[in-house]
C-alpha cells in the first residue's frame, strides 16, 4: 500500500531526510518511532503529498501521493482545527472534499462519532472543545471517508487516557478492515497496544524494522533485587545466571526480586545510542 | 431533486463546500465587516457639507472617498481569512485533501470577494439614499468598478496574509497600510486640493486609481474608469499571483513568530 525508497530532503543546512525507506502493507499497522528531529513529520508530510523528495519515490497504492489524495486521511501533529466550526461541519466539510454524498456521510458521521465518543459534541464549535475532543475531531476527519492509508502524526500527544483508548480502537478497527496505517509516536505501549510492527528512525532514516519480538529479540532485560540494605539492578540477556550473581552479592535480607523483559522503550533507547555513537 | 441524485461533476461539489464553509467562518466573525459599514456612513454624513461646498462633485466624493478608505481597510478582511489558516495549520490539511489547488483558492477568495462586494453597494447605495449622491449613470460601469477594486483589494489582502510573519505584522501592514493607502489616494483630501508635490506622491497609491475608477464610474465616465481600472487589475493580478504561489506550494519551514 505504502512504498517509500530512498527518500531525501534537505531544509537549508538540515538534511531532514537522508534515505528514508519504508513499506507497509494493507491491514498493517506500523509505529514510526524516533527521536525529535529524526524525520518522522517530513515523512508523512511527503507521503501526504505537501511535500516532495528531492530524491526517492514515495507510491501510495502504486501512484505518487499527489494523484491518490483521495485514498490518505491525515491526522497532523499539531490541532488544525476552524474554532468557529462545529466538530458536525468539521466531519461535513473533509467527508465532501473526499468524495462521501449526503446519506453516506450522515451514516460516516454517526459511526465516527460513536466510536471516537464525540456524539454529545456535534453542535460544539471547535474552539470550546477540551484538549482531548480537539483531538478525537482532528482523528475523525482524518477517518471519516475510510482511507485506504493512514496517516497519524503523534495523534495522542497530550490526550487524555480516554481519548488514547477511544483512538486506538478505532484505529484498530480500521487496520483490521484493511487501511495500512503510519502511526507516529513517543509513547512505546501504544504500540504494543495496537499489535503494530515498528520502524525506528534516526538522522532521517530507517535504522531498524520489524515485529517487536524481532527487534526486541537479543535486547538485554533487567534483574532487581531490593534488601533491607541497598537496591541492586543489573541489565542481562540471561536472568537466571544474573539473579544468582545479584543473591550473592546482596547484603541484608532480601525483600523484593524484579525480572523485567525488554521492551520496545529498552529498544528505543538502544538503537538511539548506537546510532548516536 | 436532492445533490445526492444530481450528477454535480466532484471539482463542483468540493469547491462548493468550500465556498459553503468558509462563508460560515466569515458569517461567525461578523464585527469586521459591521464596523467598515458604519463608520464610513457616520463620516460620509459628517463629511458631505464640507465637500459639497469644496467641490463640484462634492457629495460623490463624500461617498466614494469613504468607500474606498474603508474599502482598504476592509482589506484585512481578506488578509485574517487568509491568515487564520496559517494560525490554525489549517491550510495544510486542506492542501493534503482531494481538492485542487483551484478549488482552495476559489473555495477561500470568493467568500471574501462577495462580502468585498456587498460592502461597497451597501455603501453606494446609502450614499445615494442618505448623502444626496446622484444616482449613477451606469449600474453596470459602477458594478464592473467595483468588481475590479474588489479583486485589487483581494489580491492586496491575500498576499500580505502569506508574507506576514505574525499577527502584529498583519494588523500594523493592514491599519496603516489602509491610512496610507485611502489618504494618499485622496479619500480625505480630494487630490485636486493637494499641493503639487503631493499630488506627485499620489500616484504610487493604489488608493488613487481605486477612487479616481469609482467616482468615473459613478458619473458614467466609461473612458474614466478604463484606465485606472486596468492599473487595478494590474495591482491585484500581481498581488494576487505572489498569493496564489504562496498558497499553493505552502509555508514550508517559515513558520509564524
Amino acid at each position: 500500500m505504502l512504498e517509500a525508497v530512498d527518500l531525501t530532503k534537505k531544509y537549508d543546512e538540515v538534511q531532514a531526510l537522508a534515505g528514508f525507506s519504508l513499506t507497509v502493507a494493507a491491514g498493517e499497522i506500523c509505529g514510526l518511532v524516533g527521536h525529535n528531529g529524526a524525520g518522522k513529520t517530513t515523512f508523512v508530510d511527503m507521503v501526504s503529498g505537501l511535500l516532495r523528495p528531492d530524491t526517492g519515490t514515495v507510491l501510495v497504492d502504486g501512484v505518487p501521493p499527489h494523484e491518490t489524495r483521495g485514498a490518505i486521511g491525515i491526522s497532523p501533529q499539531h490541532i488544525a482545527l476552524y474554532r468557529p466550526l462545529t466538530v458536525r461541519e468539521h466531519l461535513e466539510l473533509y467527508g465532501r472534499l473526499s468524495g462521501l454524498r449526503r446519506k453516506a456521510l450522515k451514516s460516516e458521521i454517526e459511526e465516527l462519532a460513536t466510536a471516537m465518543q464525540l456524539t454529545g459534541f456535534l453542535e460544539r464549535r471547535a474552539g470550546l472543545l477540551s484538549g482531548g475532543q480537539q483531538r478525537r475531531t482532528q482523528a475523525a476527519t482524518a477517518l471519516i471517508h475510510r482511507p485506504k492509508l493512514l496517516l497519524m502524526d503523534e495523534p495522542t500527544a497530550g490526550a487524555d487516557p480516554e481519548t488514547r483508548q477511544a483512538l486506538l480502537d478505532v484505529v484498530k478497527q480500521r487496520a483490521g478492515e484493511g487501511a495500512a496505517v503510519v502511526y507516529t509516536t513517543h509513547y512505546l505501549t501504544e504500540l504494543a497496544d495496537l499489535k503494530a510492527s515498528i520502524a525506528v528512525a534516526s538522522h532521517g532514516k530507517v535504522i531498524a524494522r520489524g515485529s517487536s519480538a524481532e527487534l526486541l529479540d537479543g535486547l538485554p532485560g533487567e534483574v532487581r533485587v531490593r534488601t533491607t540494605d541497598h537496591e541492586y539492578h543489573r541489565a542481562t540477556t540471561d536472568p537466571t545466571a544474573a539473579l544468582l550473581e545479584l543473591l550473592a552479592e546482596s547484603r541484608g535480607t532480601v525483600e523484593s526480586v524484579e525480572l523485567r523483559n525488554p521492551d520496545l522503550d529498552d529498544l528505543y533507547r538502544s538503537l538511539a545510542v548506537s546510532d548516536v555513537h | 431533486m436532492s445533490i445526492d441524485t444530481l450528477r454535480v461533476p466532484e471539482p463542483l461539489i468540493r469547491a462548493g463546500a468550500l465556498i459553503k464553509y468558509n462563508s460560515l467562518l466569515r458569517l461567525r466573525d461578523p464585527s469586521q465587516l459591521i464596523s467598515y459599514l458604519v463608520a464610513p456612513m457616520v463620516f460620509m454624513v459628517m463629511f458631505q457639507p464640507l465637500y459639497t461646498k469644496a467641490l463640484s462633485y462634492g457629495s460623490i466624493q463624500a461617498v466614494t472617498g469613504q468607500l474606498m478608505m474603508f474599502s482598504v481597510f476592509a482589506m484585512s478582511i481578506v488578509a485574517n481569512s487568509i491568515f487564520v489558516e496559517r494560525e490554525w495549520l489549517t491550510w495544510d490539511r486542506l492542501r493534503a485533501s482531494r481538492a485542487a489547488r483551484a478549488e482552495l483558492l476559489i473555495g477561500k477568495a470568493l467568500p471574501v470577494f462577495v462580502v468585498l462586494l456587498i460592502q461597497q453597494a451597501v455603501l453606494i447605495v446609502f450614499g445615494w439614499a442618505v448623502v444626496g449622491m446622484p444616482f449613477p449613470k451606469s449600474l453596470w460601469l459602477l458594478t464592473f468598478a467595483m468588481c475590479v477594486w474588489g479583486f485589487a483589494l483581494l489580491g492586496m489582502g491575500a498576499m500580505l496574509a502569506t508574507i506576514v510573519r505574525s499577527r502584529g505584522d498583519l494588523f500594523v501592514a493592514c491599519d496603516v497600510g489602509a491610512l496610507l493607502i485611502s489618504s494618499i489616494g485622496g479619500a480625505i483630501l480630494p487630490v485636486d486640493l493637494m499641493p503639487s508635490w503631493a499630488q506627485a506622491v499620489t500616484k504610487f497609491s493604489p488608493g488613487t486609481y481605486g477612487l479616481s475608477m469609482l467616482r468615473s464610474a459613478v458619473q458614467g465616465d466609461f473612458a474614466g474608469t478604463w484606465q485606472p481600472a486596468l492599473i487595478c487589475l494590474a495591482i491585484g493580478l500581481v498581488c494576487g499571483t505572489v498569493a496564489t504561489f504562496r498558497l499553493a506550494h505552502g509555508w514550508g519551514r517559515s513558520h509564524l513568530v
